[in-house]
């Protein structure tokens, strides 16, 4: 193996610059904000040197930025040596992380604006280790085909290392990995815009656009005549009732095209394919972005329809992966943003065979419908009490938020439900969008039983597992079922009971 | 019906715990003195004399009664394959922890605790950390060697 020393692009200086840039924007715009936009320029003006601290400071630290970001890109190398992959930087403070190539999970591209003008590639390297958020190494700048040659060289070293040790000797995070190493790829999924239109319609987008125009007008507020507006409208009213709906419908219009916009830029030309018992998802129109998921690092699958897409019959499926993803906002990865609830097992099938898809589910009993909506009751009656106080006769009208809670909570009873099939859990709930849960047994960190004081004089509990994900976990939670039921669920959890009960099913 | 876990934590942990309950409590006392303080000196309404001795009644209430009730649903049981433990003060919890999932094992000791020679168990795992507090030192070290015994041993055949 040659020890040629690689660099980054030179770009990367200026990459860097403009992360660090990114973090000064909103001590910028408080100082900014805070002087009143009157920057005085006069320097023989009373005050101008005090005035001008906050900004020579803001200038100093982004200078200081600068620098680092080009000592970093200068002082950056890389480079193969003893199957691992060699990173060294750091000008006083000398930094060397040695990555084995074996240990490598996965790597991972992003190709922000910068990158594409130039054809670069962001890559970072990812391990088993690096769960707590960050990237084993992370390469901010290199070109495509210095990727490519990571990943062959990758490629390459786990080969020869599959000839020269015994699989016996490396467990089972690993094996299935080398066993299957000759490439097969093969595209499970792809988004037409048509999907993303559906996506853009049924996601939340629409109602953060809103509440964040409302948000920038009131920031504007002192700047908005409102009192203006406030007699245009009153004639505006006249006009009648098809003027103000045309308005509205202009605003959600207006909100619908930016959700689209937003979501087109996020997942135009999402794509899975499946390689070598790996995931790769890539995405992004302005940013591409490339996630490589092993599949035997899949913790849990969540299969999410929120009310909207439940009613069209649309799903979206969300995986708890140990290692991935881009930060730790990202450890729940999107797999697939909108299936067609009926093409759904297809692929899922396929992706994932030890699980089954659709399992019958045990509801919680009748006797249990009340715990659903009952807790709710404990912040309603303040909130009722505050705005009858505050508000008084409009106030009362509060009240009215019991019948929604109601609702929710019989939907919420409604869609509850568990299932345990050999070494599979299922678990239904909602809280707002509807989750099925899917869990193998030995992905299961904890499993929790909960009950009060209430839940145990009729007879209920609610079941709680805990998967790893990210530095937290991940959890979820079957609300108020039948006792007998979580107690079924500990004792197919708890390996002493083995034999038992279970013990049968088990064994198969 | 599944059965409850074996062991219970000794009394002493119980006495340890009303021992926090009176140091919170003194705590209130005294904030409150201040807020008394103030009111009396800046002639507040009497409302808040009231409020303030409605708040002191409650953690006086609380440090004696929580304690008692947490006590009481604590129990915990180490087996060959699993740690079981059932805590919780209103929503009764049992959690259980394969063996096999155990990443470390640790043992902690204040300065009360070890006044009262009590150590606290935190068992991690990968994703989630659990702690069995209040244990005689000599019990909770043993318990850690054992549970690290355990945890090594166990072996995913699932």
């Amino acid at each position: 193996m040659s020890n040629e020393k690689f660099k980054l692009h030179p770009i990367s200086a200026v990459i860097n610059f403009v992360k660090g840039l990114k973090d000064l924007i909103i001590p910028f715009l408080i100082i900014f904000v805070t002087n009143g936009f009157n920057f005085n320029i006069d320097v023989r003006q009373d005050g101008f040197w005090i005035e001008i601290i906050p900004t020579l400071i803001v200038v100093v630290i982004a200078f200081l930025y600068l620098f680092s970001g080009i000592i970093k890109w200068w002082t950056f190398v890389y480079w193969f040596e003893d199957n691992e992959l060699r990173v060294k930087y750091g000008l006083f403070v000398k930094k060397k992380r040695f990555i084995p190539f074996d240990r490598i999970q996965g790597l991972n591209y992003k190709e922000g604006i910068f990158h594409r003008i130039f054809g670069l590639v962001q890559v970072m390297v990812e391990t088993a280790g690096s769960t707590n958020g960050r990237p084993e190494a992370e390469l901010t700048a290199i070109t495509k085909d210095a990727a490519q040659r990571i990943e062959k060289e990758t490629q390459r070293a786990k080969q020869s290392l599959d000839v020269l040790t015994n699989v016996e000797q490396l467990h089972d995070s690993s094996d299935e990995l080398l066993q299957s190493e000759r490439t097969t790829s093969r595209v499970v999924r792809k988004m037409t815009p048509k999907d993303l239109v559906i996506l853009a319609t049924t996601s939340n987008g629409i109602g953060v656009v809103l509440t964040g125009l409302v948000a920038v007008l009131s920031q504007f507020a002192e700047f908005i005549p409102y009192e203006l507006i406030y007699e245009e409208i009153a004639g505006f009213i006249k006009f009648g009732f098809a003027v103000v709906a045309l308005a509205v419908f202009v605003v959600f219009l207006f909100a619908w095209i930016i959700s689209v916009l937003i979501t087109f830029i996020n997942y135009y030309d999402f794509t899975i394919i499946e390689e070598n018992e790996r995931l790769i998802v890539s995405r992004g129109l302005l940013e591409k972005k490339r996630v490589t998921i092993p599949l035997n690092r899949v913790q849990a699958i969540k299969i999410v329809e929120n009310p909207l897409r439940q009613l069209f019959g649309y799903a979206t499926i969300v995986v708890e992966s140990a290692s991935g993803g881009f930060g730790e906002k990202e450890k729940k990865i999107t797999l697939i943003p909108l299936i067609p609830k009926k093409k759904m097992n297809g692929p899922l099938q396929e992706l994932f065979p030890q699980f089954e898809w659709s399992p019958i589910l045990s509801k919680p009993p009748k006797r249990a419908k009340p715990f659903f909506y009952r807790i709710d009751f404990i912040w309603l009656v303040p909130i009722v009490g505050l705005c009858t106080y505050f508000f008084y006769p409009f106030g009362l009208l509060s009240i009215l938020l019991i019948i929604p809670t109601i609702l929710l909570g019989i939907w919420q009873y409604r869609t509850a439900g568990y299932s345990i099939k050999r070494n599979q859990l299922t678990i239904v709930y909602r809280i707002i969008s509807r989750v099925t849960f899917v869990v193998e047994k030995k992905r299961i960190q904890a499993l929790e039983r909960r009950q009060s004081y209430f839940q145990n004089r009729r007879q209920i509990a609610s079941i709680e597992a805990t998967v790893m994900s990210g530095l937290a976990g991940a959890s979820a939670k079957a609300p108020n079922l039948n006792v007998k039921d979580v107690d079924t669920v500990m004792d197919w959890f708890d390996r002493s009971k083995e034999g038992i009960e279970e013990g049968i099913e088990q064994q198969e | 019906m599944r059965q409850q876990p074996i062991y219970q934590i000794p009394r002493k942990g119980l006495t340890v715990w009303r021992l926090y309950g009176l140091f919170s409590t003194l705590l209130v006392l005294i904030i409150t003195g201040i807020i008394c303080f103030l009111t009396y000196k800046f002639e507040g309404p009497s409302l808040i004399y009231l409020i303030v001795a409605l708040i002191v009644l409650l953690v006086l209430i609380g440090s004696i009664w929580i304690p008692k009730i947490r006590w009481n649903h604590w129990r915990y049981e180490v087996r060959e394959h699993e740690i079981e433990i059932q805590n919780g003060l209103f929503i009764v919890k049992r959690t259980l922890i394969p063996m096999v999932r155990v990443q470390h094992v640790d043992t902690a000791q204040g300065p009360i605790l070890k006044k009262y020679d009590l150590s606290n168990i935190s068992i991690s795992t990968a994703a989630t950390t659990h702690i069995i507090p209040m244990l005689i030192t000599e019990d909770a070290d043993r318990l850690r060697s054992r549970i690290s015994e355990l945890a090594r041993v166990a072996e995913d055949d699932v």
